[in-house]
């Protein structure tokens, strides 16, 4: 055995071998270098653009991860990031000890699978909606109408949302009262809050949404349509058998995007629309980490909960993804 | 009796009329290939006779039956497009199964149509795969496919080997021949390729400008072109064409003098075009042929022919000859003999042939 392992010169086979895969990876790495230094060289223009992005990403995404660490040290301002002792997962300990977290963390997960199962196919549903309009003019006004609300302020949207479900003058209460019955103070009371949240979501964005979708058919090839009214399929039958699978794809990229924001649930919204009162189901990681972080200064607790929140996203976003292009061949990376 | 009759078609956009009035009869059966320059309106009938554009004027029956304002699901025609309009999220089978689901044609009866025909087109091996995966040449098949599932009374083709490659395109050629003579379904077929209308009609619609130039098999239109469009159009290379008067004996070409037949004194002094196909020459005088004396620029080798690339006067020529293996002798090639019969006449005005009664 000793034998077949030793090579003539009485070297370990295995560590020549190692040595010579050492060497062809050494060499690899050294060409790879090579050719990003002559590409470098040959196209310093484009990355003379590249700059400006790269130098934003540096300052405000990567320069800010040095202060994630105060999620693992007792941070005291005074001391300072540096000068703060290190307290390893203590932290993630008080948090998933904190019922009003774990309350958070709940609310954040329900309100993003409401969001998920009624807001994300309402931008798709608008844009398949849009696309069977055969009247230029109308089709054009009515897409204006629901593009409308992304473009006006969340205080707005609030403020509008707050007036519309008044008890005392809003439009909702002024028609249950005609209808008889009692008016609902909406906003004070937990159980309105959610679908409150969403259907404002999807008022607010569902337009603005559609115009991916819109693009993604427009793209569809027009002969696919031509050959399918030859072949006797309907309008209806087109929608689904030609007009869903082929912008299946950009459904399913707006949906591992949209997977990846499941924790960011619209802060200034939940802060504008919710009150002690609806706290129970409106209090969501991001307002949590607000008034832990900001209004009680505890900032270490809530860099913790921030990169919880992170940590959950880019899991998440990584398993979608893998998900997607085992099943459907498409994927964001 | 499958065949289509279109009579005085026509097609306007708004003020602009693009197809003006077509009369056409497709006999059951029959291949007739449109063929004509980009925009001359081919495409904007064979869509006329599918149902996917309105017909502005005229009338269009398809088996008898009048379908001017039948959807085109019940004018019982089959299309293939030029980019094959393959359904890419659907495998083979299933693309060629969507338009019998459609039809709701039992389970049992489309697994039965479609084997029958992949094995037609070879295709069987390909059921499973996805357009993405297929070459141009099998996507290419799979649109006839799923053409060929539904037996429909007629098949419309648009441009459908404009997207392949040359050597495939001519295999693709000899497969649609062969399949329309197993078939036997009244078949017509848009092409700007006057070598594919060549090879696959029964008879050839030139157009030109949204209008019907000739009609007639392929060997009547090359033989006897009715204009100089037609004479231009069909043949690789086109027809040469040079401006003459004619004479008492034949016509005046510049300098030189060709003998025609039925030369008569009666036209002497008409001017008129004078088209020589490249093919219909010799480099010999034999018998009654006269000669045309040029000015050669180059010569092309093809391997049996070659091409001569010449001038006389104005004029550019080009004529092919065979090489007998050497093309060393060509080159010093002054002049080309045409026999009085290979002389096609046009009117110089008008540009349609002319018949001196020979």
């Amino acid at each position: 055995m000793a034998e077949e392992n030793s090579s003539a010169s009485g070297q370990p086979v295995q560590n020549a071998r190692t040595e010579g895969r050492e060497m062809r990876r050494q060499n690899a790495n050294d060409g790879r270098w090579l050719r990003l230094l002559d590409h470098f060289k040959r196209e310093w223009q484009l990355y003379a653009m590249l700059l400006p992005t790269i130098i934003w990403f540096l300052v405000f995404l990567y320069k800010p991860m040095y202060g994630l660490q105060i999620a693992f040290k007792d941070y005291s301002i005074f001391r300072g990031v540096s000068g703060s002792p290190w307290i390893g997962f203590e932290h993630f300990h008080t948090l998933f000890s904190n019922d009003q977290f774990i309350r958070a963390v709940k609310n954040t997960i329900i309100i993003s699978f409401y969001n998920l199962l009624f807001g994300f196919p309402a931008p798709i549903i608008l844009a398949l909606m849009f696309n069977e309009v055969l009247h230029a003019s109308y089709k054009k006004t009515a897409q204006t109408i629901v593009y409308l609300p992304h473009f006006i302020s969340s205080v707005i949207i609030a403020g509008i949302v707050i007036t519309a479900f008044s008890p005392t003058a809003g439009i909702i209460n002024t028609f249950i009262s005609w209808l008889g019955f009692e008016p609902i103070y909406f906003l004070t009371q937990p159980e309105w809050f959610r679908p409150i949240f969403v259907g404002t979501g999807i008022w607010q964005e569902a337009g603005f949404g559609s115009i991916v979708f819109l693009a993604a058919i427009s793209g569809v090839n027009p002969s696919l349509y031509e050959s399918a009214v030859v072949d006797g399929a309907n309008r209806w039958q087109m929608m689904w058998k030609i007009t869903v699978p082929s912008i299946l794809p950009t459904i399913l990229i707006m949906l591992i995007i949209r997977i990846g924001n499941v924790m960011e649930v619209s802060f200034e919204l939940v802060m504008l629309l919710y009150q002690p009162s609806t706290y129970a189901t409106a209090d969501v990681v991001n307002t949590w980490v607000y008034r832990q972080g900001l209004q009680s200064g505890q900032y270490d607790l809530a860099a913790a909960a921030g990169l919880f929140n992170a940590v959950v996203a880019l899991t998440l976003v990584m398993t979608a993804n893998t998900l997607s292009r085992r099943f459907s061949r498409t994927s964001l990376w | 009796m499958s065949g289509v009759n279109l009579s005085g078609i026509v097609k306007a956009y708004g003020a602009v009329q693009v197809v003006h009035g077509i009369d056409l009869d497709v006999a059951e059966k029959e291949f007739v290939v449109l063929v004509g320059p980009s925009g001359c309106g081919k495409s904007t009938t064979l869509r006329m006779v599918a149902g996917l554009e309105e017909i502005s004027g005229g009338e269009l029956t398809i088996d008898g039956r009048f379908v001017n304002r039948v959807a085109p699901k019940d004018r019982d025609v089959a299309m293939v497009f030029q980019n094959y309009a393959l359904y890419p999220h659907l495998n083979v089978a299933d693309n060629m199964a969507f338009g019998l689901r459609i039809r709701k044609m039992p389970k049992d009866e489309i697994k039965t149509t479609i084997a029958d025909v992949a094995e037609i087109l070879g295709l069987t091996p390909y059921l499973d795969r996805r357009p993405s995966d297929l070459s141009g040449g099998q996507r290419q098949r799979v649109a006839m496919g799923r053409a060929i599932v539904r037996h429909p009374k007629v098949f419309l083709f648009d441009e459908p080997l404009s997207n392949l490659d040359a050597k495939l395109r001519t295999q693709m050629r000899a497969e649609i021949k062969r399949l329309h003579k197993r078939l036997g379904v009244t078949s017509i077929y848009v092409t700007h390729d006057q070598v594919e209308a060549m090879t696959l009609a029964d008879r050839i619609v030139v157009m030109n400008d949204g209008r019907i130039e000739q009609v007639g098999t392929p060997m009547e239109l090359f033989n006897n072109p009715a204009n100089t469009f037609v004479a231009g159009f069909l043949g690789s290379p086109p027809m040469n064409q040079l401006k003459g008067v004619l004479t008492q004996t034949g016509v005046k070409v510049g300098d030189a003098e060709i003998k025609i037949d039925g030369a008569a004194a009666e036209n002497a002094g008409r001017n008129v075009i004078v088209g020589i196909r490249p093919e219909h020459v010799t480099l010999q005088a034999e018998g009654q042929s006269s000669s045309l004396p040029l000015s050669l620029d180059l010569v092309e080798p093809l391997g049996s022919e070659a091409l001569l690339h010449a001038r006389y006067g104005e004029s550019a020529l080009v004529f092919k000859v065979e090489t007998n293996g050497d093309i060393d002798h060509l080159s010093g090639v002054s002049e080309v003999h045409v026999q009085p019969d290979m002389v096609k006449l046009f009117d110089a005005d008008t540009g349609r042939a002319l018949n001196l009664g020979a």
